[in-house]
């Protein structure tokens, strides 16, 4: 009981965040015990989990230095549909093997380059993110496009196809991408030098500059990291659908910065961790796959989740009003006293 | 004469007016229907609905907030009017332009409640709203069209003031043009010569100063919401007025359009900056791209890379100009 109330005190947003995801997952259970428990629902939401989860720590990083990331959606479609013109050469369907590989590294590597696009023009010429990914999100859309005539790609090797839907020992590949990021992002942002300049950033761009950090190179680090995330959820994409296409993942913009501010990180910058990103990931999860199975049209699951996003905020103003307002009476009867 | 040059090369909006310029001269080059008062008064019709909106969302901007629900609101609105009117000729125009304008004026209103009670970021704020209403629109409609707007409605939509004749045709300015204008009018002067309007300059500047000072801060800013929601009631009129039936899907991404629009008129995200002078350049500038990429035969995929890189150059430009100012302040400073 005393470890709870620790981690209650320590991390009273997470704790309060992984409240709602018991509640909720007990309400569905409950309500659908045949349905919603059942193994295949299970599995297919851990297998659409690791793309929205990771576009959402893509979405998170910018977020922490105050910024924002529009183009993550046609930033990894892009990157795909690139690497998937490339998986359909002669060389890679003759070495599959070397060919995904090659390819997974391809989209890799192009979804960074979009990131230091991105970077380039936050840090170095100083442009509103928000404006810059504003105008990036289009161009990179309207590249992808000009290379697909607007169809799909596909026809890629069967083993890139596994990524998305293979399982070690029962678990999705998928899962286990998705766990590895998480932890990598949590060292990264939380437990490194990196981190740290990230999050002064945030708070206060000027001074961070003034004590000594190279806030360009983070913040151009930043957008990078931002697209290695989003290229590698493109990859889990497009090997779910088997096919690149510069409309895949279009619904996961909204989600992803959905997540993000219910998971707690100020989009003003400067706070936020990562276990609280994933939980709300989570949620969101938890409610768009249970509704989906009930047949509840796809709106009412948007109308919730954008009710959520609202009451949350909400309730974590209005707590924070009567927490001051304890403290403020606490004061005056202490000052009183004294006097 | 050298005064009234150095004032024009001091002006913000320079930049666009020169890329208004040269990219008209280059597709007039290459298509020389571009220039014709046909086509002008074509593309001013068919940008009027982005104008309207962004003459709504310049007072948000500039205050320093942003409305990302305009996109939500003007479908609501349009299905609204739509449902209104089909097969209801009897009603009163004046009337349905009022109720739908207020019904935008009321989302707004919402918008701007949360925003200054709840204190949540407007950006946040308008994000959920933009889902929900957005939801709540497909979801009642089912995505289904609306036809049979009233014949009265569908004449409305095609008037012209004037008659000129131009390459062969009789044209003249178009009812949704006019509202442009009036909406760029009326925001003109409640900018410049309210005490609401400078209010608003004062909030994007430095809010408490202008709390401070004296200004209601909160009701100011539910105010510029409810403004921004009107204006998209107008622009719904208007859109629907130039289709004759009503699409709720098709307004999905115009809020990128209208920021994209005012940002390129010179107002900043920041807040503080921007005038109505600006945004009807960008409107323009935002119109000859679109029309021009058409008329200039280029191919429809290369049109988004071309409006990318056009918005990405411009802000970028505008940005480094405004260093290289802050520059030569400093340098001043110093020398002194």
């Amino acid at each position: 009981m005393k470890i709870l109330k620790d981690i209650r005190s320590k991390y009273p947003n997470e704790f309060v965040l992984f409240g709602i995801f018991v509640f909720l997952f007990v309400v569905m259970s409950i309500l659908s015990p045949d349905k919603f428990l059942s193994i295949t629902n299970l599995q297919t939401m851990l297998f659409q989990m690791p793309e929205f989860g990771l576009m959402a720590l893509a979405m998170m990083i910018a977020v922490l230095t105050g910024g924002m990331n529009l183009s993550i959606i046609t930033g990894s479609t892009l990157a795909t549909i690139i690497a998937g013109f490339f998986m359909r050469t002669e060389f890679v369907q003759n070495n599959p093997a070397l060919g995904t590989l090659l390819a997974v590294l391809m989209t890799i590597f192009i979804a960074c380059m979009t990131g230091v696009l991105n970077g380039a023009i936050v840090a170095y010429i100083g442009v509103a993110p928000m404006l810059v990914t504003l105008g990036t999100k289009t161009l990179f859309e309207g590249l992808g496009l000009q290379f697909t005539k607007g169809s799909s790609v596909s026809g890629f090797p069967e083993l890139f196809n596994k990524i998305g839907s293979g399982t070690l020992f029962g678990i999705p590949y998928t899962l286990i991408i998705l766990i590895i990021f998480t932890v990598l992002s949590y060292f990264l942002f939380e437990r490194s030098k990196w981190g740290m300049e990230v999050y002064m950033i945030g708070c206060n761009e000027t001074a961070t500059r003034f004590s000594g950090v190279n806030t360009k190179a983070t913040l151009l680090k930043v957008y990078i990291y931002s697209g290695l995330m989003y290229g590698i959820a493109g990859i889990l994409i497009a090997s779910r659908y088997c096919s690149a296409k510069t409309d895949y993942g279009s619904s996961y913009l909204m989600q992803a910065l959905t997540a993000v501010v219910l998971g707690g990180t100020s989009i003003a910058g400067g706070s936020g961790t990562v276990a609280g990103t994933i939980l709300a990931v989570m949620i969101i999860q938890t409610v768009s796959t249970g509704f989906n199975i009930y047949g509840i049209n796809r709106n009412i699951v948007n109308i919730i989740t954008g009710v959520i996003l609202i009451v949350v905020l909400a309730i974590r103003y209005l707590t924070q009003v009567v927490i001051d307002r304890k403290k403020i009476r606490e004061r005056v009867s202490q000052s009183r006293k004294t006097a | 004469m050298q005064k009234i040059i150095e004032k024009i090369t001091k002006k913000k909006e320079l930049g666009v007016f020169l890329m208004i310029i040269i990219l008209s001269a280059l597709i007039t080059m290459v298509n020389s229907s571009f220039l014709t008062l046909d086509n002008i008064f074509d593309f001013l019709r068919s940008n009027a609905t982005i104008g309207i909106m962004a003459f709504g969302m310049l007072p948000v901007l500039i205050s320093g907030g942003i409305d990302l629900s305009c996109s939500s609101v003007i479908s609501l609105c349009a299905v609204v009017a739509g449902y209104m009117m089909a097969g209801n000729s009897g009603m009163n125009p004046v009337l349905v332009v009022c109720l739908i304008m207020l019904l935008g004026g009321f989302m707004g209103l919402i918008n701007g409640v949360i925003i200054t009670k709840l204190k949540i970021p407007p950006i946040v704020t308008t994000l959920g709203t933009q889902t929900i209403i957005l939801a709540g629109v497909l979801l009642y409609t089912n995505g289904m069209w609306i036809s049979g707007l009233p014949q009265w409605f569908i004449d409305f939509g095609k008037f012209q003031l004037g008659s000129i004749e131009s390459a062969g045709k009789l044209t003249g300015l178009s009812t949704q043009a006019i509202l442009m204008f009036a909406a760029a009018f009326v925001t003109w002067l409640m900018l410049k010569y309210t005490l609401v309007g400078r209010g608003i300059y004062a909030i994007g500047g430095n809010r408490r100063s202008a709390m401070r000072i004296g200004y209601n801060v909160d009701r100011i800013e539910i105010f510029i919401y409810v403004y921004a929601g009107l204006m998209t009631g107008l622009a719904a009129i208007a859109n629907i007025s130039i289709v004759g039936q009503v699409d709720p899907n098709t307004y999905l991404n115009y809020e990128m359009d209208v920021i994209s629009v005012v940002v390129l008129g010179g107002a900043s995200v920041m807040g503080g900056v921007g005038n109505v002078f600006g945004t009807v350049l960008g409107v323009i500038l935002m119109a000859v791209i679109k029309n021009g990429l058409v008329l200039a035969r280029v191919p429809t995929y290369w049109q988004k890379v071309v409006m990318g890189l056009i918005i990405l150059i411009t802000i970028s430009a505008d940005v480094i100009n405004r260093k290289r100012e802050q520059a030569k302040l400093v340098r001043v400073d110093v020398e002194e």
